[in-house]
């Protein structure tokens, strides 16, 4: 590989790094039983490397694996780098970074509605609210790191509508009441998360959180911050932070933030790590160390759902990976061997 | 008259096919100036690989072009005339060094010469040699090395040649050499402009998007006669190229990446009883601007500068017997969006020896150390020897240890440069095997090279890259070279093949190397008839391996393309000539990188003047 190349790949893979959890959790207010191929079951992102990225589909009880399963219902792929997932109604949606390309498609058979595919520049996370989603993109990544904006996206046209110019680098976005919620931070580097109102596009508020910022959640109300050394708890309601946990030593560098069902899980290298939410102390013991030999695809991608773990490892990102599927309390379940460079985990449910 | 044309066309058939001449038995005119004599003089045991002007010109004029056809070397290209990079012998882009008149013009950021960006055009002959050559030639020289030479003659007079040549995809091939030579002074100058709209249609559906290019390059050579025994000579190369980044949807973001470099040698050759010094200065300017978004106007750059000094001493004293020594010293400045400003000064010194005790054997030896605070730096060999058994026979052998050296990047990118990196190292062997029979020259060459020290960008913590000395590899495999030419009919036909077997393997996983087929072969067919000339040109990329776990489900499947071409000569002397040429004439739908489709059957003409 030329090494520029390597090195524009490596900044990116830098920047892909984080994980990007569920932003389903919030969007789909009223599951219905559906009936397709890929109905009730789990979508595996492949963020694929040197070609398109793929999808992989595991039935809930993880005995029935299907891959590439766009490609198997469209004459088409889904892109270079594929980075992120959303549904909304019928349809999901998938974020191609390295094609600036958003590919919708019915959440169930998978089979194409449409594409957004112009007015993205490296697409990278999306946040749903009513009929439009808001996307964040990193536009040019090496010569103006600090050119981010969202797209405003109308589902119902795919359009492009308008644009929020964030002027500082972003990563993850989240929707909660009405208000948008964008990481402001790119490597781990940054404190701040910036919040929109939705009626009016407009940056309302900055909040200031620990350095390190590497990954957020909300639930409940609750704004749940990961720094590389911290946990803080946000309260949205008011504003003002609730709790917080600086880590110890040997839990330095952590991400891959999860909250569920009152506990935090964070990786750190090959290791998994719970907390309970509020909790005043860092975790003494990992609940999960899997063992892998990537060096730098472990965790890939990290999810918790329904009582279980999702990891994804992302091997040498020249051959395909594999995920492993864990308990929450951390007893083995199964690997299975998906796409190239698995990064998150999307529930059709 | 006949006569005359006909030598003239005898000499053309000669020149359109590449020459697998041992070292030994090319024979240069005296008056011929070559700065690259070391080339000549210290390859024994070692195969080379000639291709004269004439057979590049029925290439595009792209180095990568050219050498597809005409050499065992296997060539990564994402789609035509974009970033094109050599696996020689199984070894990575940084492995094979690219040598300017002698001059390694590797560049300095990543160590590797883009194929798509070297001309062709301001060259008189392109040299391939199979295998190591880090004693003479410094860094990269360890699956082999490419020559690219120009020659000054004397007492030629005064020569113009016009090359034009139109096709596919609005492609453009310009070319106006001049040489006028007195007995005294000798100048070459040659312009070129290569461009091309590149918008080939995919096989299935959609075209090649932003892959138009342009190249323009002027090279210039003089020499002047001081006394006898006594030569200056200088050499310049200035190239731009302009290339936009093919997208392989049409919503990618255009990019493109535009190259300036500007190269000159300075030489100062004396002989003094039985010493022959050459004293050498070169300046090599690099300089590269990547537009991340073509709509901005904004880029990320790099500049090296580099100033050579160096001295070759060869002694004649013994009988049989030639002694030679090479001192340089290589100071490099450079910068770039990711690097600081950084300056490296890195002295060598080479020893070597060749001994012919008699007729049928010969063998060498050489040694070379570098000095500088950058890198630990091994001491390197090389050893050769060459037994002719008989007039059908010729027994070869070679051994040497080789190196790549960390570059600017690995060196001193900010953040993640490691200053701390050994370079990479090789040691390895072949035995080459030439027969000869009547009309027909066969060379078989296996060899063997085991790479430790390979270097990887690896992310460490915060998301910073940095190198390592992580991998080890391990290539061998057996290379075939057959020339053969008869009269047949009328006119005269000659056939030339190449054949490599490739296995690479990462010692860790045992897995073959994307990317390097196993198998290569080339073929050629040039036939003369009166002012007719027809070429016909073959290649046959075997499967590769785009899965480092060789998931075959993956693989990229084998291609074979043919070319053809003829062409007419007029004029009085038949100095003037016509042709046109097809190529992919079978139309092959073929990718050489994972969804990067290359054309498919195009189709152009040229003119080619000498007067």
């Amino acid at each position: 590989m030329k090494l520029r190349k390597l090195f524009l790949f490596g900044l990116l893979g830098g920047v892909f790094l984080n994980s990007c959890s569920s932003d389903d959790d919030n969007v789909n207010p009223e599951p219905k039983p559906e009936t397709g191929s890929y109905a009730e079951g789990i979508f595996v992102l492949n963020e694929g490397s040197q070609t398109a990225g793929t999808v992989t589909y595991l039935s809930e009880d993880l005995s029935t694996v299907a891959h590439e399963i766009y490609q198997a219902n469209n004459d088409d792929d889904l892109g270079k780098f594929l980075q992120s997932m959303f549904f909304h109604e019928e349809n999901a949606y998938i974020i191609s970074n390295g094609s600036n390309l958003i590919t919708a498609v019915d959440r169930n058979t998978f089979e194409v509605v449409g594409k957004v595919d112009s007015g993205l520049k490296v697409p990278y996370y999306a946040a749903v609210v009513g009929e439009t989603a808001y996307v964040t993109n990193l536009a040019e990544v090496v010569n103006a790191p600090n050119d981010d904006y969202i797209a405003v996206i109308d589902l119902k046209s795919l359009e492009v509508t308008g644009t929020i110019a964030i002027n500082a680098p972003t990563a993850k976005i989240l929707a909660e009441d009405g208000f948008i919620y964008v990481q402001n931070s790119s490597y781990g580097v940054g404190n701040t998360i910036i919040v929109i109102n939705s009626a009016t596009n407009a940056v309302v508020k900055t909040l200031e959180v620990n350095d390190g910022l590497t990954d957020m959640e909300i639930e409940n109300d609750y704004l749940y911050v990961l720094g590389t050394e911290s946990f803080e708890t946000i309260d949205l309601t008011t504003g003002q932070k609730v709790s917080e946990v600086i880590f110890t030593e040997d839990l330095q560098g952590v991400s891959n933030l999860e909250v569920e069902d009152g506990a935090a899980y964070f990786t750190l290298g090959n290791a998994v790590y719970t907390m309970a939410v509020g909790a005043a102390a860092s975790p003494a013991a990992p609940v999960i160390e899997y063992t892998s030999n990537s060096q730098w695809g472990k965790m890939y991608g990290f999810e918790v759902e329904d009582g279980r773990i999702y990891i994804g490892d992302a091997g040498d990102f020249a051959s395909n990976g594999f995920i492993e599927v864990y308990t929450t309390s951390g007893e083995f379940v199964k690997k299975i061997n998906v796409g190239v460079g698995p990064n998150g985990f999307y529930f059709n449910d | 008259m006949k006569k005359s044309i006909f030598y003239l066309l005898f000499l053309s058939l000669f020149h359109w096919t590449p020459s697998f001449a041992q070292l030994d038995s090319i024979n240069y005119l005296e008056e011929v100036f070559l700065s690259d004599v070391k080339l000549r003089e210290f390859s024994t045991g070692q195969t080379l690989i000639k291709i004269d002007d004439s057979v590049t010109k029925l290439s595009r004029p792209a180095l990568g072009e050219v050498l597809q056809f005409n050499s065992p070397i296997y060539f990564k290209q994402n789609g035509l005339g974009m970033v094109s990079s050599p696996s020689f012998r199984g070894t990575t882009a940084s492995q094979t060094a690219v040598l300017w008149n002698g001059i390694n013009i590797n560049s300095q950021f990543n160590g590797q010469s883009d194929f798509n960006i070297l001309s062709t055009a301001g060259v008189d002959e392109v040299a391939v040699r199979g295998g190591g050559g880090s004693v003479i030639y410094g860094t990269g020289a360890i699956g082999g090395t490419v020559h690219l030479n120009n020659r000054l003659k004397f007492n030629q007079g005064f020569k113009n040649e016009v090359f034009l040549q139109y096709g596919s995809y609005n492609s453009l091939d310009a070319r106006y050499s001049l040489e006028a030579s007195g007995e005294v002074w000798s100048l070459s100058v040659a312009g070129a402009r290569n461009s091309s709209d590149n918008d080939y249609d995919y096989p299935e559906k959609g075209e090649n998007l932003n892959g138009q290019f342009y190249n323009n390059s002027l090279d210039v050579g003089l020499a002047y006669k001081i006394a006898p025994k006594n030569y200056l000579r200088a050499f310049s190369s200035f190239s731009h190229a302009d290339r936009h980044f093919s997208l392989i949807r049409p919503s990618e973001t255009p990019t493109k990446y535009r190259d300036v470099n500007s190269r000159n040698l300075l030489e100062w050759e004396t002989g003094v009883s039985q010493f022959k010094s050459t004293t050498k200065i070169a300046f090599l300017d690099e300089s590269y601007r990547y537009y991340e978004n073509l709509s901005s106007k904004r880029f990320s750059f790099g500049e090296a500068e580099t100033f050579i000094a160096r001295n070759d001493l060869e002694y004649f004293g013994f009988k049989n017997l030639q002694l030679a020594s090479v001192l340089s010293n290589t100071h490099t400045a450079g910068e770039g969006s990711g690097i600081d400003d950084n300056s490296r000064n890195i002295f060598s010194a080479a020893f070597l020896l060749k001994h012919q005790p008699a007729q049928e054997f010969s063998y060498e030896a050489g040694l070379r150390k570098e000095l500088t605070n950058n890198y630990e730096s091994p001491l390197l060999f090389s050893a050769g020897a060459k037994y002719r058994f008989s007039s059908f026979y010729s027994l070869k052998l070679n051994a040497s240890r080789n190196f790549r050296i960390p570059t600017y990047n690995d060196l001193y990118w900010n953040p993640g440069g490691n200053t701390s990196l050994r370079p990479e190292t090789s040691l390895q062997a072949e035995i080459g095997n030439s027969f000869r029979w009547q009309n027909l020259n066969l060379g078989l060459t296996a060899y063997y090279i085991d790479i430790q020290d390979m270097i990887r960008w690896l992310p460490g913590s915060g998301g910073n890259w940095r190198p390592h000395n992580e991998d080890e590899v391990r290539s061998y495999g057996l290379e075939a070279l057959l020339g053969w030419e008869e009269k047949v009919g009328s006119g005269l036909l000659n056939l030339k093949g190449i054949y490599a077997y490739t296995a690479s393997e990462n010692q860790k996983t045992g897995k073959q190397l994307i990317y390097v087929p196993y198998h290569k072969a080339t073929a050629a067919a040039g036939y003369t008839y009166g002012r007719w000339n027809f070429d016909y040109q073959f290649l046959f990329n075997g499967e590769v391996f785009t899965r480092s776990d060789n998931d075959p489900k993956y693989n990229l499947k084998a291609y074979t393309i043919s070319n053809l071409s003829t062409s007419y000569a007029f004029g009085r002397e038949g100095s003037y000539r016509l042709g046109a040429r097809v190529r992919n004439i079978f139309d092959e739908a073929y990718q050489n990188v994972e969804d990067r489709w290359m054309p498919g059957i195009n189709f152009n003409i040229y003119l080619n003047l000498n007067f």
